[in-house]
């Protein structure tokens, strides 16, 4: 009901609700760059693959993309996984499920930094 | 409640509740939103990843998969994302802003501003993608 206060479910831990609201307000601020970025810049944003390549060829853009992306995957797994308790799941399946996202976040973050990597390869001349 | 009474007690039925708004007050109807919006940029988030990946098969396969997503279609489901992303970030300040204690009796006007500008945005962006 509105009016009452916001607080972590049953079997979600504090610090992972606390960290699934402060990382969704990081979300937003790297998302408003993220798109302004890639829709607005220049004149219709980056439409070509060497304009992606000139913009995450910039260290300090990859890191900041890299960031976005390793904060909007642990918001985006920790928002499901609060979904999930909803449907009161064995604790047996509660841990299944920690390392099950555990792995889909570190695999997805891999691949996004390896992504990135090759991206900047292309603008090396590889 | 313990993690094994929580177990015992599962119900489909309950579980699914929150989807339910009809005869709700405000909040249930943000909590909903909040939730169908998570779900659908969570989706989202992960499909976008899945094709970038034809960043890496070099220019020709990107300029081809970025005319094949300039179809209408792919569009309309942009601005379903734009329009799920404002609310669902909106409504997320309006939640962080009351776990600190914040607006608490002030909730519901929250709500509204937050679901009013989303709306208001989202036709802004419609304007500008459809032109």
């Amino acid at each position: 009901m509105l009016g009452d206060k916001p607080a972590p479910k049953d079997g979600e831990n504090f610090w992972l609700w606390f960290l699934k609201i402060f990382s969704g307000l990081l979300v937003i601020v790297l998302l408003f760059v993220h798109l302004a970025v890639n829709h607005f810049m220049g004149n219709q944003g980056l439409l070509t693959f060497h304009e992606v390549v000139a913009y995450l060829s910039h260290p300090w853009v990859a890191a900041m993309e890299i960031a976005f992306l390793i904060i909007v995957i642990s918001h985006a797994l920790m928002g499901t996984r609060s979904i999930i308790l909803d449907f009161k799941p064995a604790p047996s399946l509660v841990r299944a499920l920690n390392w099950t996202f555990l792995g889909i976040g570190l695999l997805s973050i891999g691949y996004g930094v390896w992504l990135i990597r090759v991206v900047i390869y292309w603008g090396s001349g590889g | 409640m313990s993690a094994s009474d929580s177990a015992e007690s599962f119900s489909v039925k309950e579980a699914f509740k929150w989807f339910d708004v009809r005869k709700r007050d405000p909040g249930m109807w943000a909590f909903a939103l909040n939730r169908l919006t998570a779900l659908g940029l969570v989706f989202y988030l992960f499909l976008h990843l899945v094709v970038l990946s034809t960043l890496a098969r070099g220019p020709q396969a990107y300029a081809d998969f970025l005319a094949w997503i300039g179809s209408p279609v792919f569009v309309f489901g942009e601005w379903m994302v734009v329009i799920a992303g404002l609310y669902h970030g909106l409504n997320g300040i309006r939640i962080a802003l009351t776990s600190l204690g914040i607006g608490l009796p002030r909730q519901a006007q929250m709500f509204y501003i937050a679901l009013g500008v989303a709306v208001l945005a989202g036709a802004a962006f419609g304007i500008r993608m459809f032109r």
